[in-house]
């Protein structure tokens, strides 16, 4: 299994490169102007300097290059000097800049990364939770009513947008209940019970709209999977055995059925570091997704090129660890 | 209506900003939430050109002089303006020296000084920095310090209106001590400076949270000891407009929300929940339609709509623009789309008050039959399929604009009343970041016009509006020799205007200025250039528990935030 | 045993198929009671239902005197220790994510407080005792061949020492030099340990081997039983005389004149079964009566049963102790 692993990282490597490029020339040929967002009375002399400063004079070839040097050199280079507080070479290095903040994208992605992992990774997390009772009551408990109204739900949730689900649960809980707050608090910290509590209240409703989206989608899962698993022979064999019934459950029916269940849990993650680029705008959670959103009005190449490439490389490693994560649950699959 | 409600407005605010300065005690009033539904991404406004960045840093660096909301000029950093008549502007308007008031002080307690402002005028005006002001800073040759509080500005050439550097929220100064290792290419790397600057504002930042948050707090050493009221802010930024006027009017989380283009219904739905206020006021922003006078037909290649191209086929006929214009509606569109956003105007200058012309009034009622009257007169007959036409030249419009909900009900409505008149309509809609984006290989933008007519919005910042009314000179006709760089869309040129932009271009006295800019619009709405639709305004909301608010489309919406206080 | 048939928006049952109608048999004490019929006819339910594995409609189930028609839940899993399984397809009735020694030492868990020695201890003799090496307790499943997987079935099986074990068509997935393996492992440990055996199987030559007594099913109901030599030989009903026409001959010279009954037509659906003798549909020697009058088992002595309208009705059922079946 080492060795497998070994083998698929170094594989990923030119995968990725790949990618970067693909993303970079994609980013290059979009129809996109960093000036196109400044206001009209901005002249096209001054609209063509800014463009120089940004260094779009340069060809595609030396700006790929340059980004390569700067995500795949200066960064590691400045992150572990950050960590080991030691210093590699003049430490004068360019990094990726933002065009619309000028500052460092990594910078820009470190603080929006708690309020998408503690909301979007919070609803991951309520959501699974509630996904698999559900799926697994949802089959033992074919056609009976609840099942009927845990598809109800999940067809729900799975086919209402979040802005409709977002807007609807801020005009009933924040307008007219006035229960939590609309607008979500990126500044706030806990430091006692009571911020605390504010920091529940406020994650309350993005979490939930997330949450009802993603246990839709696992429920599903969960139920197909396990109604798969329900009607193997060794379920039959394990009641033969005389296995109480939550054991043939729990023990033979769950573990089975959570194999494929686990791999598409493992291929969401890079979803939650995606952000979640609506519900953070409805809730103005301003995270990664709303970043990622901001960018791509702005045509602030730097920041969607980098942002999009470490959601590929999120997305490559969780493939990765979606494939091994099988090798382990399933005895049956072996790699070498 | 709209009026009105701007009139309470402003004339509430002014009582209460009376009211409010009795509270002696900077910071008394606690903490203040304002939402701006784009997030500013950066403090530095010579870094950008977004409104958002512009008005979140005028709280803390400011100009020497700014804008009212009546569009006049007020010290601001200085005792008085400079004006030819009290000698701070040279007789022959190359020069202007502006004394700065004495005392002043940085927020970190250093002394505001002349150096100050030359060295901004040298951080924006490096050839390498890209500053996105640098418009402010056109013809300057030099700016030196006389002492340290008095500024000169030199110009190449003679400047009628020499208020472009340090005037306005557009051209802040920021101080040399924290900048001066920042100049031209180095000025992006700056990241610290970019997002904490320091200045003489009210407020300064506290923690910037790029295109989130921005935490600010009182300026400890404000020049006014009672000011600003409020000890602490709190600047969002994200989400929509929709849900920014929600969180003011609707749930009163926030107390000011900025720039509300919403559907006009809603907002006033909104406002009914009784906790916030809507506020309305007028700058220079038109809608407009462009009329293209060069031929824009795909046959003709490379020679598409340039001047070289030849005459639009039937756009040229006067007739048929004036036909065009009277067909529409204008009280219709505003209402539908921008309520109290919006009104009817037939002038491409239709503010400040001084520049405002009456003469062209005529389009501001629809009337289908005399347009059609016109047409008729002109000898566009009928054809069997209900479409204009003369000499075998059908009235068959291409009508573009960005992707906008409310340009496309304008352009449903103004197809509508075109076809009641004869005229075939085609619309199309681009992304506004691909039709604004100045794409050279792009056939969509606003300046290639590929099309008859094209719809968007103009305005020009400031209260002069001379390098406005210049844009419609002939050398500003876009076209491949200049990369299609040059503002003017229509390809208007007619001597008897540049005649009048060179006029205004030698006169400094405010009212003589006023004449020739009138004389300018109404040369361009004669000969029909463009069509006029909407004076657009701009939309904000307060909390009703917030006072001293005066809005202001002259300037940053902030501009007075000092005053502002709880109520 | 009747399955519901429901269809529809609403799952409304419109129907039953019954699976398994009327059945009623005994077995004995330490005898192989062979079960053979077509493939649908009810054979792996009558196993399935006499272990309690599904939940019998009517009728009453009896091992040892203790009835266990109607019984469920702890009740149930109390008795499982009696009498166990074994499946006929060895792959998917092991749960592919347990080792083998946890497949086998399941049911100790349990049933049994041994300690996790003494299971250990257990699992190995169990596995000796089936003829798989130990060293491979810690494998998993898909690790073995089929053959070795059916010793894995038999061992858990064995597990809790059962006294009765339904082998549902155990052999059937298996190759056929390792059938014999089998067959061979379940009569040793029938004879090492008193085991009573239903063996289920569509192959009526293993039957004959391995079957003390052999029942023919056809389309949920029992048609013929008797003493294994008495059906081979002088099978009486119609449908076992076909069944057995069907079994190729060693003997070539014999294979030759071999008469074959072919049966026409299909099997007819358990959800609607013909009135009368199930079999009416294909008989070939049908009467007017087989249409309409179901026929009642008629024992013809020596323990041999028919129920066919050839045979008219003659004296009842000898009860004698041991399994009594009825489903």
């Amino acid at each position: 299994m080492l060795n497998y692993t070994i083998r698929r990282l170094l594989f990923t490597i030119p995968v990725l490169l790949f990618i970067s490029f693909i993303v970079f020339l994609l980013l290059d040929l979009a129809p996109n102007d960093p000036t196109g967002n400044l206001p009209l009375t901005i002249p096209p002399d001054v609209r063509e300097r800014i463009r120089q400063s940004l260094g779009l004079g340069e060809p595609i070839h030396v700006r790929y290059f340059l980004w390569c040097v700067q995500f795949f050199v200066n960064e590691p280079l400045n992150i572990l000097e950050q960590w080991t507080g030691l210093q590699f070479g003049s430490g004068d290095r360019l990094r990726v800049q933002s065009w619309a903040t000028r500052s460092p994208v990594v910078d820009l992605i470190v603080e929006r990364m708690p309020q998408t992992l503690w909301v979007v990774g919070m609803s991951y997390v309520v959501g699974i939770i509630i996904a698999i009772p559900i799926g697994v009551i949802s089959a033992y408990r074919q056609y009976s009513w609840f099942d009927q109204a845990g598809t109800f739900v999940s067809m729900v949730g799975f086919s209402v947008p979040t802005f409709f689900t977002g807007v609807l649960m801020i005009v009933v809980f924040s307008v007219h209940l006035d229960w939590f707050p609309s607008i979500y608090d990126t500044t706030h910290r806990v430091t006692d019970w009571q911020s605390f509590w504010f920091q529940v209240r406020q994650m309350i409703m993005p979490v939930s709209v997330l949450a009802l989206f993603n246990a839709a989608q696992i429920s599903r899962f969960m139920r197909a999977s396990m109604l798969d698993n329900l009607s193997q022979d060794y379920v039959r064999t394990a009641r033969a055995k005389g296995v109480r019934e939550p054991v043939v459950l729990l023990v033979h029916v769950l573990r089975n059925s959570l194999i494929p269940v686990v791999t598409v849990i493992a291929l969401g993650i890079p979803q939650v570091f995606g952000g979640a680029i609506i519900t953070e705008q409805v809730f103005k959670v301003n995270g990664l997704g709303q970043l990622l959103i901001i960018g791509i009005q702005g045509a602030d190449i730097p920041l969607v090129q980098t942002l999009t490439f470490i959601f590929a490389v999120l997305i490559v490693f969780f493939n990765l660890i979606a494939d091994l994560l099988y090798g382990i649950l399933d005895p049956r699959i072996r790699y070498e | 209506m709209d009026y009105r409600r701007l009139f309470i407005g402003c004339a509430g605010g002014a009582v209460l900003a009376l009211a409010g300065s009795a509270n002696a005690e900077r910071g008394a009033d606690g903490h203040v939430n304002i939402i701006y539904w784009q997030a500013a991404s950066i403090l530095n406004p010579f870094l950008s050109g977004g409104t958002k960045d512009i008005e979140s840093s005028s709280m803390v660096i400011e100009p020497l002089a700014r804008y009212d909301q009546d569009g006049n000029m007020v010290p601001w950093l200085v005792d008085e303006i400079p004006t030819v008549a009290n000698g701070g502007v040279s007789e022959d308007l190359t020069t202007i020296t502006w004394a700065i008031t004495p005392g002043i002080l940085w927020s970190d307690g250093t002394p505001f000084t002349a150096h100050d402002v030359v060295f901004t005028a040298e951080y924006c005006m490096h050839p390498e920095g890209g500053c996105q002001q640098s418009t402010s800073y056109s013809d300057v040759t030099s700016v030196e310090a006389l002492d340290d509080l008095t500024v000169k500005v030199t110009f190449s050439t003679a400047k009628p209106f020499p208020y472009g550097p340090f005037v306005g929220a557009e051209s802040p100064i920021i101080q040399k001590a924290q900048f001066q290792d920042c100049l031209g290419a180095k000025a992006p790397e700056c990241t610290e400076q970019n997002f904490g600057p320091i200045g003489t504002g009210p407020f300064r930042v506290v923690e910037f949270r790029a295109n989130d948050v921005i935490s600010m707090e009182a300026n400890p050493n404000y020049r006014d000891p009672s000011k600003p009221h409020f000890a602490t802010l709190t600047f969002k930024g994200g989400g929509d407009a929709a849900a920014a006027a929600r969180s003011v009017l609707e749930t009163g989380e926030f107390d000011y929300a900025w720039n509300l283009q919403i559907d006009p219904a809603i907002l006033s739905q909104m406002e009914s929940a009784g906790k916030g206020t809507v506020i309305a006021a007028f700058g220079t922003a038109v809608e407009r339609l462009m009329v293209n006078l060069t031929n824009p037909s795909p046959d003709l290649g490379d020679q598409r709509s340039t001047v070289k191209g030849g005459p639009h086929p039937f756009l040229t006929d006067p007739a048929v623009r004036r036909a065009l214009s009277v067909a529409i509606d204008r009280n219709l569109l505003s209402e539908v789309g921008y309520g109290s956003a919006g009104k009817a105007t037939c002038n491409v200058l239709p503010a400040p008050a001084i520049y405002a012309s009456t003469a062209n009034d005529e389009c501001l009622v629809q009337d289908i039959d005399k347009a059609n009257q016109i047409l008729d007169e002109a000898g566009w007959a009928r054809g069997s399929d209900g479409v204009r036409a003369k000499d075998g030249v059908r009235l068959s419009i291409l009508y573009q604009t960005s992707t906008n909900a409310v340009r496309q009900d304008t352009q449903a409505l103004v197809k509508q009343w075109w076809g009641e008149i004869g005229v075939e309509t085609e619309l199309k809609n681009i992304d506004a970041s691909v039709f604004f984006g100045g794409d050279q290989s792009s056939p969509d933008t606003f300046q290639k016009f590929y099309a008859d007519i094209e719809m968007y919005t103009n305005l020009f910042s400031g209260t002069d509006p001379e390098t406005y009314m210049n844009n419609w000179t002939c050398d500003e006709i876009p076209s491949p020799d200049n990369n299609w760089l040059g503002n003017n869309m229509p390809r208007y040129c007619s001597s008897d205007y540049d005649a009048l932009a060179s006029e205004l271009g030698g006169t400094a006295d405010l009212a003589e200025r006023a004449r020739i800019a009138k004389a300018m619009n109404d040369l361009l709405m004669k000969d029909g250039a463009m069509i006029p639709l909407i004076h657009r305004g701009r939309v904000s909301s307060h909390s009703n528990a917030l006072g001293g608010v005066i809005l202001n489309t002259w300037d940053s919406e902030l501009w007075n935030v000092a005053d502002w206080h709880r109520q | 045993m009747y399955f519901p048939i429901v269809a529809g928006v609403f799952r409304r049952k419109v129907g039953e198929v019954k699976a398994v109608d009327d059945v009623s048999f005994d077995i004995f004490e330490g005898e192989t009671l062979g079960l053979v019929g077509e493939s649908g006819c009810g054979k792996s339910t009558v196993g399935r239902s006499i272990l309690r594995l599904y939940d019998i409609t009517a009728g009453e189930i009896s091992i040892d005197g203790a009835a266990i028609g109607q019984i469920s839940g702890s009740t149930l899993r109390r008795m499982r220790p009696a009498m166990q399984m074994v499946f006929q397809d060895p792959q998917a009735s092991l749960n592919p994510r347990m080792t083998v020694a946890s497949i086998i030492s399941e049911p100790l868990e349990e049933h049994t407080s041994l300690s996790p020695e003494d299971k250990l201890d257990r699992v190995g003799s169990l596995m000796d005792s089936v003829g798989l090496n130990r060293d491979f307790m810690n494998r998993y499943p898909h690790e073995f061949s089929g053959g070795q997987r059916q010793r894995i079935g038999i061992a858990r099986a064995l597990a809790l020492n059962p006294r009765f074990i339904v082998c549902d068509e155990p052999i059937a997935a298996l190759d056929v030099s390792i059938q014999a393996q089998v067959i061979n492992l379940l009569e040793d440990l029938q004879a090492e340990l008193g085991l009573t055996y239903l063996f289920i199987s569509h192959d009526l030559s293993m039957v004959r081997h391995l079957a003390s007594r052999v029942a023919v099913m056809y389309l949920g109901k029992i048609v013929e039983l008797a003493p294994r030599d008495t059906l081979y030989e002088s099978p009486r009903h119609p449908y076992t005389q076909a069944l057995l026409s069907a079994v190729p001959e060693p003997d070539p010279e014999r294979e030759a004149h071999r008469e074959r009954i072919i049966l026409k037509g299909d099997v007819p659906s358990p959800a609607n079964p013909p009135k009368g003798c199930t079999f009416c549909t294909r008989c070939p020697k049908v009467m007017d009566v087989c249409r309409t009058v179901p026929p009642a088992p008629s024992l013809l002595g020596d323990g041999h049963e028919v129920a066919c309208h050839l045979y008219p009705s003659g004296s009842g059922l000898g009860n004698e102790t041991g399994t009594n079946t009825e489903a």
